[in-house]
């Protein structure tokens, strides 16, 4: 299994101390291959009732996707490829995937933690409805649900790059 | 007006603008490492002192840019659903006018009047209050009559209505126990300068739980938790937070001292001369700020003779116009009254020799002025100066 350094926790802390941690990132091989361009679920994703949820990109165009309850909304939105970056690789280190929910008081959306809060903070255009899309877990309740992409990250790829999923 | 540094303070910074000069926000080496401890311990100083977490403080460039993001940033994020804030009149100019730069862009904003005593109404502020109000902005101690507002029913208040509690806190912070969670404070404003720390450094406290957001006025790498964007400018944030660390510690000794300074003042100087008004209330009040006025005497030409002693009419910021204080005219004094209104400050280097100058000197100029006052040979006389017909020529 592939081991990567990652930051335990991104703002606070030097290069050289003891805040980077050793993860073993949970990858199977299959679902390896499955990320990189399949729109299917990957193999090892929780089976359930599928989801639909509407995206609009930052042009205003809407694009429908299809995921499964108990399925990251990252991950999702990363199957269709659409232009949403996640640096940290949802280990809620950074605030690129941050994304505008319509419903953001909908029971069946988990509740922000305060790590989710921190790390919001400082994602550029912030809302009041806004959300780091590795911490939505699909539910059926969310079904019809409808995100919004943000017109920039925090990344200054002011050329319009995305950088590709890890 | 301000607080020369105390040398401990400068003792504190001084390695920061030498050897230790690193930008606090390098990761990759041992410069960045070691300033962003001393800015972090910084940081920590100043949340002790004001009962709030470490990750609570942002550091700004003084109280004027923290009221600015307080006023601007949360109304400005709340905007889809809040477009009310509420405010006081006397608050210092760079919150009113922060205000009345929200107005244009399509803000409403209630302004509340005063009792004649400084200290707000809490009944007016509370009918105040609508479904749609964003923030309520009232100063912790004033600047120019030293009123203490009494910030932790406003903050019960606002807090048990849901709308966020601003209060611009430089002239308080470090001379008065302040509790942001006991007080129910979701933003407060501290100014360097105003308790013996640098001139151009200051913060903003802003609560986390619950989170209060707001739109940053300042664009850039997204330091200070995204809020202020700039580098912190390591040697002002270690001089704030020692600063800040001395007067937790010298607190109490300095309110008794200060007070006790502040009491000789007054009663040397209305013992010696009549028609004195002492402007605001002076039990709920920093001992520090006084502020006199004077009948029948014109407020400059009492400054001017007054020239070796440093004091104001009216506060540093307004000291250049030429209209009266509004604050003073908020508490509804007369405007002549207003005109003859000077503010001594006494602080933690205050002489007590320092003091009775300032009063022997101020008792035999207002005699002088007095003498030559044409309205105060009427006043002796028992005319009533409101009952005047003047006219014009």
């Amino acid at each position: 299994l592939p081991r990567l350094l990652l930051p335990a926790a991104a703002p606070s802390g030097c290069f050289c101390n003891s805040n980077w941690a050793l993860v073993r990132k949970p990858v199977a091989a299959a679902t390896a291959a499955a990320y990189s361009s399949s729109s299917t679920a990957p193999a090892d994703a929780p089976a359930g009732p599928p989801v639909s949820v509407t995206v609009i990109d930052k042009s205003g165009k809407e694009h429908q996707v299809s995921g499964q309850s108990g399925e990251n909304l990252l991950r999702l939105l990363q199957r269709y490829e659409l232009p949403v970056e996640g640096a940290c690789e949802a280990s809620l280190a950074c605030c690129t995937c941050h994304v505008y929910v319509d419903a953001p008081d909908s029971a069946d959306l988990s509740s922000v933690t305060e790590a989710e809060e921190d790390m919001l903070d400082m994602a550029p255009f912030l809302r009041e409805n806004s959300r780091l899309s590795c911490q939505i877990v699909l539910a059926a309740g969310l079904d019809g649900m409808r995100v919004t992409l943000p017109q920039a990250t925090r990344n200054f790829y002011v050329d319009g790059h995305v950088p590709k999923p890890h | 007006a301000t607080t020369p540094l105390d040398p401990r303070v400068l003792d504190a910074m001084l390695p920061y603008c030498t050897g230790l000069f690193g930008n606090p926000h390098s990761r990759s080496h041992a410069y960045g490492w070691e300033t962003e401890t001393a800015v972090e311990k910084a940081r920590a100083q100043v949340a002790q002192l004001i009962g709030a977490d470490p990750k609570e403080i942002v550091f700004t460039s003084g109280a004027t840019e923290s009221n600015n993001i307080a006023i601007k940033g949360v109304a400005r994020f709340y905007k889809s659903r809040k477009r009310h804030l509420i405010t006081s009149q006397t608050e210092h100019k760079c919150v009113l006018d922060s205000c009345r730069a929200l107005e244009s862009e399509g803000f409403e904003v209630t302004y509340l009047p005063v009792k004649p005593s400084g200290l707000l109404d809490l009944a007016s502020l509370e009918s105040a209050i609508r479904p749609d109000t964003a923030l309520v902005s009232v100063m912790t101690v004033n600047n120019e009559i030293g009123v203490r507002q009494p910030v932790e029913k406003i903050g019960a208040l606002c807090r048990s209505r849901g709308v966020f509690f601003h209060t611009d806190a430089a002239q308080a912070v470090g001379k008065m126990p302040i509790d942001v969670n006991a007080a129910c404070i979701d933003l407060m404003s501290i100014s360097g300068h105003k308790l013996y720390g640098p001139k151009g450094v200051g913060a903003i406290y802003v609560r986390r739980r619950p989170r209060v957001r707001l739109e940053p006025l300042q664009s850039g790498g997204g330091q200070e938790r995204g809020m202020r964007s700039g580098t912190v400018p390591s040697f002002l944030a270690v001089g704030l937070g020692a600063a800040c660390q001395l007067a937790g510690q010298e607190m109490a000794f300095d309110a008794e001292r200060v007070d006790r300074l502040s009491q000789r003042l007054i009663d040397r100087i209305v013992s010696q001369l009549s028609h004195v008004v002492v402007n605001g209330d002076r039990d709920s009040c920093y001992p520090g700020c006084v502020n006199l006025s004077f009948a029948c005497v014109e407020g400059e030409s009492l400054l001017m003779a007054l020239k070796d002693v440093a004091l104001s009419s009216g506060s540093a910021c307004t000291s250049a116009s030429l209209e009266p204080s509004y604050v003073l005219r908020a508490i509804g004094a007369d405007e002549d009254l207003a005109h003859s209104s000077i503010r001594f400050g006494i602080g933690r280097f205050t002489t007590e020799a320092e003091v009775d100058y300032t009063v022997d000197l101020c008792v035999r100029q207002v005699r002088r002025l007095r003498e030559l006052s044409p309205l105060w040979e009427m006043v002796q006389e028992g005319v009533d100066l409101k009952s005047i017909q003047w006219t014009q020529h």
